[in-house]
Order: C-alpha cells, then structure tokens, then sequence
C-alpha cells in the first residue's frame, strides 16, 4: 500500500500535477508513513525530471513544474518531520536569491530545482533580496552554502555587499558562497571573494558538492 | 533636416488579418482595465488615479480603463524628430522608414579564440570611432558598443559610455537608465546641446518598477523622447504563444506610453517590441528564433495602426561568432523587421545575444544593411528604367548590354555590392591566400580606424563632460556604489595619456 502510494506521489509529481502530490503526501502522513521515506521519493522523483532534463529529453518548464509540484507538498512533510523530531538526511542546506535590485527569476529557479533534485534542503528567497534578508536566510536556515544571482551588471556589485555584509556579521567562514547569473565571470565571482563560480545550473550543482566536500 | 534611414517603398508585409488585430487590441485593452498592471512608483499611482485609473495602493495595482489607453495612444506621436550632434544626422521616426543602431555588448571577443573578455578603453573609443564611420549605422543604442570597460565601475558605466559616444560620434545617442544615471546622462545631453532617447524598461510579466517610472518622469519632464521597452521572454516572463505575448508585451509598454503622456502630453514615444522566445534548455532569450520575427512582424502591424513608431527586438544572433548561424539570424531578422514596417532596429556589432560586440561583426553588418536598404528601396519603375527602347536597339544575339551608356549609369544604382565579402573566382581566391569575408572585414577596420576622425566636441564642450563624470562619480561614491578600492583602479585607468580615449 504505502509503496503503491509513494510510486503514485512520483507519478504526481513528473507528471507535475501540484494538486495530486499535496493530496497524496497528506494521505501519506495520515498512513503514518515515514516522512523521511515520503521526501526521499519525492526527491527521486524530481531526480528523474532532472536526468531527463540533463539528457536533453526534457525542457524547463516540465521542470519548473514538478518542481512546483514538489514545493506544494513539501511543508507537508517537513511538518510531520519537524512534529516527529527527527533529522532530515541531505547534502547540506542552501539559501538561494536572486540580488537586491536585480528580478531575474529563472537562472536561481533552475539552480534551485536542480540542487533539490541533487539532494540539498534548499530554500529560495526569491528575487529582489538585501543583503539583510540574505543574512537572515543564512541564520535562520543555519545555511551551509549561499548561492547568489545577479543579471545585470549594475546588480553584480550587490553580491560584493553582501559578502562584505555577512564579513561584518562573523557569518562569511559559516557559508560557503557561491555565484552566477549573465552578469558574473569567473574574474569577477575571485574579486569579490566568493568561493566559487558556474555559468550553467548544472555546473553549479557540481560545484555545490565541490564546496561542502561531498 | 535629419538623416535619410531607409525608406520602404512598397506596402508593408501584413500578417494579421483586420479581425486578429482587432482581437489582439481587445485582449490588450481587457488585461490592462481587468488584470491591471503593477506599477512600483507612488507619484505613477497617484498621476494614474487622478486621471481615471483605479489605483489599489498596497498592491500597487493599476487599472487603465480602455478610453484612456487610446486617447494616449492618439497623443503619442505618429513621427518625430530626434536631434543628433550633428544636426543633418538627427532621426525622424515613423512612417516607412527605418533607422539602424550599434548594437552593445557586454564584453568584446577574441577573434582567435572566440572567447569574451572585457574591453580596453582603448578598444571601446575605437569601437565607437568604427561605428560612427559606418554609413548604416543611424544612431547608438545605450551601452555602445560596451556594458563597460576596464577600469570603470559598474555604476559609471551607462555614463562612461554615453560620454565616449558624444566625444567620438556626432549620430544620435541613446541612453538607458540604473542608479539614477539619467540625471547625469540628461546634464550631459544639455550641456553639449543635443537631445537623447532615454528609456522606461518594464519587467514582465505586467510590472514598471520603480526606476523604470523615475526615469520615465524625468526624461518626459526634461521634453526628450522615451524608448518604452519591455524584454519579454515568451515562455517565461510572458505565454508561449505568439498573440498571448503580443497582448502581455502591449499592456506593458502601452503602460509606459500612458504615464509618458500623462506626466507632458504629446512626449515622443518610440515603442520597443523586445520579445524573444525562450530557449527551453537554458533560459536564455533566443533572440535569433523565428519566433521573434513573427512577434515582430504582427507587433509591427499593430503599432501601424496605432500610429506610434516602433522598435523591434534586437538583431541579436544566438551564434558565437560571424558564422552562417549569425548570418542567417541577422539576416532573416534584420530583412522580416524591415519589411514589416519595424520603424528602428538594433543590428551592428553584436556577435553573441547582448553578451558580445565585435566591430569586426559591425563591419560584416554594414554589408547586410546595405543589401536590406537596397530590398527596401524597391523597383523602379519608369521609361528610362523600362528600357524598352534600348532592348529594340540592343536586340537578340549578338547584341549586349554591356557596351551601353544605360548600364554604365544604371547598374550601380541597381545593384548593391557588399564590401567585406568574397567576391573572386576561384583560381583568383586560390591565389590571393583564401580570403573569407573576414580578413576583409579586417582589413576594413585597419583602414576605417587609420582614416576616420570624429568631430571634435566644441571647447568647453569637452570640459562640461568631464566635469558632469566627475560629479557623477562623486555622487556614487557618496552612495558607496564606488568602494575606494574601486575608485583607486578607476583612477589609475584614467593615467593614459591618451585620457579618454585610451
């Protein structure tokens, strides 16, 4: 039964049917389920949107909906985690956001979609965020990576305030930083000293791994 | 007097049937009064609502009620005239001609590895020295031909470039706007007597942020002309479909032409339909898809109707460099807009997106010009160019054409020969190294940047220019958008004796 269950919330979800996921987690809880076991499909489905994705098979917006798919019935789950007192197993925890000024969604959507489907618990701030909010990210998710987009090249240099930010507030050697958008290169990701650079969503999942050492 | 673009002499291509346009202006009129659009900007909201917009403030939603939307549409209007540095080079928009401009780039190209890099001041001044030769290039776009170049700070971009295309190009400038540099952009414009066309950029889906309107208030009060541009990505930011992304990419830059006509009625507007599809793989605007020119086209046709001159999305090529990928984007591009009544169009330079800009790829641009200029122009159609006469003296074999006075005059006028183009036969090409269009493209350059020389700006003029750079620089480093580090490097790439033009 619970496999059967399981295997139809993957269903849901790569057919990015957002309704039937939420429907199908909450069933799962009330099963009683292991929320671990839940999130664990969950992520193998968006896994298997990713390879396609990957493969050239598939496009963005089948992933940008399962992904969607998947964000609805998350919180379920992680509040039955969270009631249960247990641990969630990942790679690491991520806060992502697109720079003060700056309202490019897309570019962080894919990294976003791509490192949950890769394994990290990843929380999304969104667009047009200060470096006020990105430190409150950091402390309030206990972040071990700060990924951070910036499309313009006026908004570039917002990424250096956020580094000088997080410097003033003893927080820079807690996350490892990373950077991307169209308006970020490799030079300029090394001058404002963050750890690392991509200029594709599938590099910077590689990369992600690369700067947790795993 | 203002600078002959090139004229289309025959009707334009249609796409649209009467009803699909009218369908198309029905959508735009019920997504602005029912939708509505967010418009980040208090002093927008209450200008809206105290003309019969129903303004929700904590949402900052307008709804523009339909009578509004075309009594504005007939206050914009339908031509006007741009004043350039130059004063025979200023542009006179609408009607059935179009003008070409440079186009930027963030970054220049190596052209033997084709990988980008940053531009030297050096190389952005004889870029624009390049451009302002080139006979088919009408005007400069913002941020010709570089986002930046070394030594500068992000923020003084958008200004060290306005200021390098006064100094080295008396053609029509435009400008864009970030962090307030309009101000700076409008003082600089005055102070050498010319005029620009600024911008408003709204973000779709259906939003002006908040610069975008401060900029639209502060061109339009200052009586320059507006480019309303808004850069939607068909299946992203705005439907996959074609007509769906027609309706959302008008709500959002009939917006803008609302608020323009709103703060000084009658302020020149030219419209700027900057649609692209997105590549499904990578996000990316693929500027260079068909899909773009049928977008063009149909906007084209709708804006006739409305009588405001228009923009089309920029010749950007998606290929890496000037091979038969860009040739053929560019070219299908550049002939569909043109064709369909664009009324301006971004074209030289670019190599890659908005990524690259190469003169190299301007010069090869300039032949692809010329040869749409000449399409454009059409057929002539009168006795002398009939010829019937001279094919009853001529008459069959052995007669020819080619001793004749007729064609001596007229096959220049007739034909259009591209400069920087393989043109030889085959043992000629063998002999002479293999030549591709280009090493010619080269070798033009080498000449054009031995030969060319800008007018100087007037005395004082030149002063003025630095003196509004300066106080731009010390605005942002008071707004600590220059770290003194910054300002350090900035400094030193200021040492050149060859300050500012390398």
């Amino acid at each position: 039964m619970s496999t059967e269950l399981l295997e139809n919330l993957k269903k849901a979800i790569v057919e990015y049917d957002s309704e039937e996921a939420v429907n199908l987690a909450r069933r799962a809880i009330q099963e009683k389920i292991d929320p671990i076991k839940i999130l664990a499909a969950m992520t193998a489905a968006i896994r298997q949107v990713g390879d396609g994705f990957g493969k050239g098979e598939l496009w963005l917006p089948d992933l940008v909906g399962a992904a969607d798919a998947m964000t609805s019935a998350t919180p379920i789950i992680e509040k039955e985690i969270k009631r249960r007192g247990i641990t969630r197993e990942s790679l690491g925890t991520v806060v992502i956001g697109t720079v003060y000024g700056d309202i490019h969604t897309i570019g962080k959507t894919m990294v976003a979609t791509l490192l949950i489907a890769e394994g990290f618990i990843v929380n999304d701030l969104g667009i047009n965020v200060t470096s006020e909010r990105f430190v409150e990210g950091i402390k309030k998710y206990k972040a071990d990576i700060l990924a951070m987009s910036a499309l313009m090249t006026m908004t570039a240099p917002e990424q250096r305030k956020i580094i000088e930010t997080l410097k003033k507030e003893e927080l820079r050697d807690k996350v490892k930083i990373m950077v991307g958008g169209g308006a970020i290169t490799e030079e300029f990701a090394n001058s404002i000293g963050a750890d690392g650079y991509d200029p594709t969503a599938p590099g910077a999942v590689k990369l992600a791994r690369r700067l947790i050492g795993k | 007097m203002s600078l002959k673009g090139f004229t289309r002499n025959f009707k334009p291509l249609e796409i649209l049937t009467e009803e699909e346009i009218e369908a198309i202006h029905r959508g735009t009129l019920e997504v602005l009064w029912v939708t509505g659009m967010r418009v980040e900007h208090e002093r927008a909201l209450k200008l809206f609502e105290k003309n019969g917009c129903q303004v929700d403030y904590d949402n900052m939603r307008v709804r523009i009620p339909p009578a509004l939307v075309e009594e504005c549409l007939r206050k914009a209007p339908s031509s006007f005239h741009c004043e350039a540095r130059d004063y025979k080079k200023s542009l006179m928009l609408g009607n059935n001609n179009l003008y070409l401009g440079a186009a930027p780039g963030l970054q220049t190209v190596d052209l033997d590895t084709w990988e980008p890099r940053l531009a030297t001041r050096k190389e952005n001044y004889d870029s624009v020295t390049l451009l302002d030769a080139l006979p088919t290039v009408h005007f400069f776009s913002p941020y010709t031909p570089y986002f930046g170049f070394e030594g500068v700070p992000p923020c003084m971009a958008m200004l060290e470039s306005l200021a390098a295309r006064i100094r080295n190009s008396t053609k029509f400038q435009c400008v864009g706007f970030s962090n307030d540099s309009e101000i700076f952009a409008i003082k600089m414009a005055q102070a050498v007597g010319i005029e620009i066309l600024g911008t408003c950029a709204a973000a779709p889906p259906l939003t002006i942020y908040r610069d975008a309107a401060e900029s639209t208030f502060r061109f339009a009060e200052a009586g320059l002309p507006i480019r309303i541009i808004s850069g939607q990505v068909m299946g992203g930011t705005a439907p996959a479909t074609i007509a769906g992304g027609i309706i959302t990419n008008n709500a959002e830059v009939i917006t803008g032409l609302v608020l323009a006509q709103l703060i000084k009625p009658g302020t020149r507007v030219l419209v700027k339909d900057f649609s692209s599809p997105m590549d499904m793989s990578t996000g990316a605007p693929a500027f260079g898809r068909v899909g773009t020119s049928l977008h063009n086209a149909a906007s084209n046709q709708l804006f006739r109707r409305y009588g405001v001159p228009i923009d089309n999305t920029s010749c950007y090529p998606n290929s890496k460099l000037p091979d038969y990928q860009c040739g053929y984007e560019k070219t299908s591009r550049l002939l569909i807009a043109g064709l369909s009544g664009a009324n301006t169009l971004l074209l030289h330079g670019s190599v890659h997106g908005e990524l690259t800009h190469h003169p190299i790829q301007a010069i090869l641009d300039d032949d692809l010009a010329g040869m749409v200029k000449h399409f454009m122009g059409g057929v002539g159609v009168n006795d002398t160019t009939l010829a019937v006469n001279l094919i009853e003296e001529v008459g069959p074999i052995p007669g020819h054409f080619l001793n004749k006075e007729h064609t001596r005059k007229w096959w220049k006028l007739e034909q259009f020969v591209p400069k920087a183009a393989d043109r030889l036969t085959y043992p000629e090409w063998m002999q002479t190294g293999k030549k591709t269009c280009l090493d010619y493209a080269k070798e033009r350059m080498g000449e054009i940047l031995a030969t060319h020389k800008a007018t100087p700006l007037a005395p004082g003029q030149e002063e003025d220019v630095e003196r509004i750079l300066d106080e731009a620089r010390n605005y942002y480093r008071k707004k600590e958008l220059i770290s003194e580090g910054e300002m350090a490097s900035y400094r030193e790439s200021m040492k050149s004796p060859n300050y500012p033009f390398g």
